[in-house]
């Protein structure tokens, strides 16, 4: 293991590693733009210059492998001046668009330069080079290619991780500017990730762009239930409303996110969200279609009418086992279904996985466990309580459904509004097996509620007032791992 | 050593004189012992960084994995053009280098890359090499030595930097001639991953020499440190410009007076590029002083180079011919280093508004400030090869970048 000094500190690092990776493991952070930690090394951006004894030259600590004995400074006047220069240089042709531009907040251009730049600008304005600026590059990107630094990180993802290589340097110098290789469109299922890494305002979201200045969003730490794969993510939000996604980079899952699952949150807020519930064709508040529909369960139950219950691999476990209860200890029907087992298997090599359910892996341990039928097996019914998007794919009647939703649907005489997973806590049990919770990032519409309270007040309704205790059995006995 | 022997260009007159006798001797010689010879030799990279050779080749891995020799024929340096020349007059010679060089260091495969404007240059290769093969010196089992070497001619597309070894090994690859960060070096990981070793073409055509005659023979040519003879190519006023084969340490003063035959009618000497446009420029004092070897011309703060001299006389706008060499490394810096790319271009505007007195006062120590802001911080020297030439042209004719911030250059009269 050899032995560095860095800034008169001695670190231990591991064998091969880099003069940045071995300051940034201690605390010591050096600046740097072509730098990524999932990506190949450029070393094109010369911000991350450092001073190692020995060395007649200034190294770049990104592609600088320690030896042992090797003194590294990473603050003399030598390498403050360099990061100076370089940032100078950066910025020389690029344009004054602070103003107008989204990356503002989580520039690396804006806080290096409150950091180490704070000089006048040496060119006039008129010799500035210019630039396409706002091309339409991709279904979900717009590239100013005046404000790129000509890092690379956009080149090298697509070459690296999806594998696409749409995106190259065409030209030279400084009229060099990122392009696209073909005349299709940037339109990889991870293009996103590409706003993300870039370090400057050149690659901006459509979808975000100019909705929201990031120094005001906050952000709330969940995960994506597009598909079983689960992946961590970072939900942004203000005053209610969620921005953007970003991914929340971990070792276990993922360190990029699919855009489709960044388009997820979409389904809080969109156009066709179902804020109120209807009960048989009528739109009423929160607590009248509560009394509605238990007045209807209450009757079918009288009745001795065939009461069916689907569990969902799209819901969370605790919801899942309300809905359980709801029907074996409430309605006492044994009328309840699960889907059948799905093929789980990261279908692009990336992270999109072949089952586009979040929790199937849960859902079909509550079904082993408690003897549950599959959906095929449901054959007849007179009143069916599911989710929505579960009781589309099975073709019952629609005039017989409940169907729990964050979606209008003028088809069914029976919606509950229901709290998505960004409104409201679930915990979810991903294809590699691990336990996550979903964390709630903004309110819900005051007329919706989580399929696990619903449960709760149909029962107590019913007259029955289960122990939390009792809903939460069901943890000790599916098999799932955690993070540490 | 003869390497611009006329009419060599002929297999049959090369082999009348002497050629491929080198080939014969080495394959009766063990690989190291090659090696060992050319670094008695003292040979020097003859491409312009002076790196020894046999110690270039000595850092090739001894593993049995695929290696590769390259011959550097980019020659693109303003004012270079010894490399052609060797080409029109003596191209087995560098094959023959190649191949020698290939059984020292093992490699089967060798790879010309020759620049993308010698059209007429990659031509005489090419059919150099498919008269070599005819003759057996190329192909399977050379010579009955149980070697197999065969030589591949790649041309560029046009572009300076691919004359750097690692724009050059990416340029082969078929992607974009862009330096590679060092280490690994070549001779590690080089040509598809593989020890790689690139030569000069003059420095392999010196091989030949080296193995028939030994290395300590090709040492007693030169200087000390500076071995052998090098080829320089003149260009400017002079009587008799073109290219020379002289023994290194030769004065300055000599070659000028007695090579060059001295400046044209009516010309007078101002300053001198010795090794190529990237090289500090020199007055013509200095150089008159000086040695032409690798110490006397660093001791005065320039280097040795290509071998590109350029001979400037007092009738030339110092301002006009630096804004040349600006435009020429703006165009060429391939864009990869923020301060080669953002700097280059920087220095061009800078210089242009020079050269049409439209600058201001600070624009000159601007321009030396941003050379020195270039300077040793990029992947490859392009950078330095634009800084050295603006700092060193400032610095020993601050007059005449003056007089056109004043608006009154006498010399080039705009």
């Amino acid at each position: 293991m050899p032995k560095v000094i860095i800034d008169g500190k001695e670190f231990i690092a591991k064998e091969n590693e880099t003069v940045l990776n071995v300051a940034e493991r201690n605390g010591i952070y050096i600046p740097r733009y072509c730098y990524h930690p999932a990506l190949s090394i450029a070393g094109n951006c010369r911000m991350c210059l450092v001073e190692i004894e020995k060395m007649p030259k200034l190294q770049i600590a990104c592609a600088t492998t320690v030896t042992d004995g090797m003194v590294i400074h990473t603050q003399t006047e030598k390498v403050k001046k360099a990061r100076q220069d370089v940032l100078e240089f950066l910025l020389l042709n690029h344009p004054l668009d602070c103003p107008i531009c989204d990356q503002v907040g989580e520039c690396y251009l804006q806080d290096y330069y409150m950091e180490y730049g704070l000089k006048k600008s040496r060119i006039d304005l008129k010799d500035k080079n210019r630039k396409p600026k706002r091309r339409d590059i991709g279904k979900h990107l717009i590239l100013d290619n005046e404000r790129c630094i000509l890092c690379t990180r956009c080149v090298r993802f697509c070459e690296e991780v999806t594998k696409t290589s749409e995106l190259f340097i065409n030209s030279r110098g400084d009229h060099s500017f990122i392009d696209i290789k073909t005349e299709e469109k940037l339109d990889n299922d991870y293009s996103l990730n590409i706003a993300d890494i870039c370090p400057v305002g050149a690659f901006t979201s459509k979808d975000f762009r100019f909705k929201e200045r990031v120094y005001r969003l906050s952000s709330t730490s969940s995960i994506c239930l597009s598909c079983a794969t689960g992946c961590k993510i970072k939900v942004q939000h203000n005053n209610g409303k969620i921005y953007r996604i970003l991914p929340d980079p971990n070792i276990y899952t993922n360190t990029w996110i699919c855009d489709n699952g960044r388009m997820s949150y979409k389904i809080t807020a969109g156009p066709d969200r179902l804020t109120k519930s209807i009960i048989k064709s009528e739109e009423h508040h929160l607590n009248k279609a509560i009394i509605k529909l238990f007045d209807i369960l209450k009757e079918a139950k009288e009745k001795n009418l065939k009461i069916a219950i689907l569990l969902s691999d799209y819901l969370s476990i605790e919801d899942n086992f309300a809905l359980y209860y709801l029907g074996f200890e409430i309605l006492k029907t044994d009328l309840i279904y699960a889907s059948k087992e799905k093929e789980q298997k990261i279908e692009d090599g990336i992270l999109i996985n072949k089952d586009k359910t979040p929790n199937s892996n849960a859902v079909s341990q509550i079904s082993k466990l408690y003897g549950i039928k599959k959906y095929e097996d449901l054959k007849d019914c007179d009143l069916l309580i599911g989710f929505y998007d579960d009781i589309e794919k099975l073709n019952i009647p629609k005039n017989k459904s409940v169907a729990l939703s964050y979606k209008a649907d003028k088809e069914y005489d029976n919606l509950i509004a229901i709290k998505t997973y960004f409104e409201t806590e679930g915990s979810f049990i991903n294809w590699q097996y691990f336990l996550r919770k979903t964390a709630p990032s903004v309110s819900a519409p005051t007329d919706t509620i989580s399929v696990y309270d619903l449960c709760l007040k149909i029962s107590e309704l019913f007259g029955y007032y289960p122990k939390e205790k009792e809903l939460n059995k069901i943890f000790n006995e599916l098999k799932y791992k955690t993070e540490d | 050593m003869n390497i611009l022997l006329n009419d060599n260009f002929d297999l049959k007159t090369y082999i009348t004189n002497g050629g491929y006798n080198a080939l014969k001797k080495s394959f009766t010689l063990k690989p190291e012992e090659i090696i060992e010879e050319v670094k008695k030799s003292g040979l020097r990279g003859r491409g312009g960084a002076g790196f020894p050779t046999g110690l270039k080749w000595s850092f090739i891995p001894k593993t049995k994995t695929q290696k590769y020799i390259v011959c550097n024929s980019d020659e693109s340096e303003p004012g270079t053009f010894k490399d052609r020349e060797i080409i029109h007059k003596n191209p087995h010679s560098i094959i023959e280098g190649m191949i020698i060089a290939g059984y020292a260091i093992g490699a089967t495969k060798g790879y010309f890359y020759i620049r993308g404007e010698f059209a007429r240059e990659a031509r005489i290769i090419e059919k150099s090499i498919y008269e070599a093969k005819e003759a057996g010196y190329l192909g399977k089992n050379i010579l009955k030595s149980g070697f197999d070497f065969d030589i591949t001619v790649v041309r560029g597309a046009g572009a300076y930097i691919c004359g750097e070894e690692t724009a050059l090994l990416e340029s082969i690859e078929g992607k974009q001639g862009k330096p590679r960060i060092k280490p690994p070096f070549p001779a590690v990981k080089g040509l598809y991953g593989c020890p790689t070793v690139i030569n000069n073409v003059e420095t392999l055509a010196s091989v030949p020499y080296i193995v028939i005659y030994g290395g300590e023979n090709y040492s007693k040519i030169g200087v000390e440190k500076s071995s052998g003879t090098k080829l320089f190519s003149v260009s400017g006023p002079v009587k008799k410009p073109g290219v020379y084969e002289i023994p290194l340490g030769l004065s300055f003063k000599t070659f000028f007076y007695d090579w060059l035959g001295g400046m044209k009618e009516g010309e007078e000497l101002k300053a001198v590029i010795p090794g190529g446009s990237s090289v500090p420029v020199i007055t013509a004092e200095e150089a008159m002083n000086t040695k032409l070897d690798y110490e006397s011309l660093q001791k005065i703060g320039t280097m040795l180079g290509s071998g590109g001299m350029i001979i400037i006389p007092k009738s030339q706008c110092m301002v006009e011919l630096l804004y040349v060499l600006a435009r020429f490394y703006h165009h060429e810096s391939c864009g990869q280093c923020t301060p080669c790319r953002e700097g280059s271009g920087w220095i061009e505007k800078t210089l242009n508004k020079i050269l049409n007195y439209k600058a201001k006062k600070q624009d000159l120590d601007l321009i030396v400030d941003i050379s020195n802001n270039m300077m040793g911080r990029t992947i490859c020297p392009l950078a330095d090869a634009l800084a050295m030439p603006v700092i060193s042209f400032v610095q020993k004719f601050r007059e005449e970048f003056e007089s056109h911030i004043e608006g009154n250059c006498k010399i080039c009269g705009k």
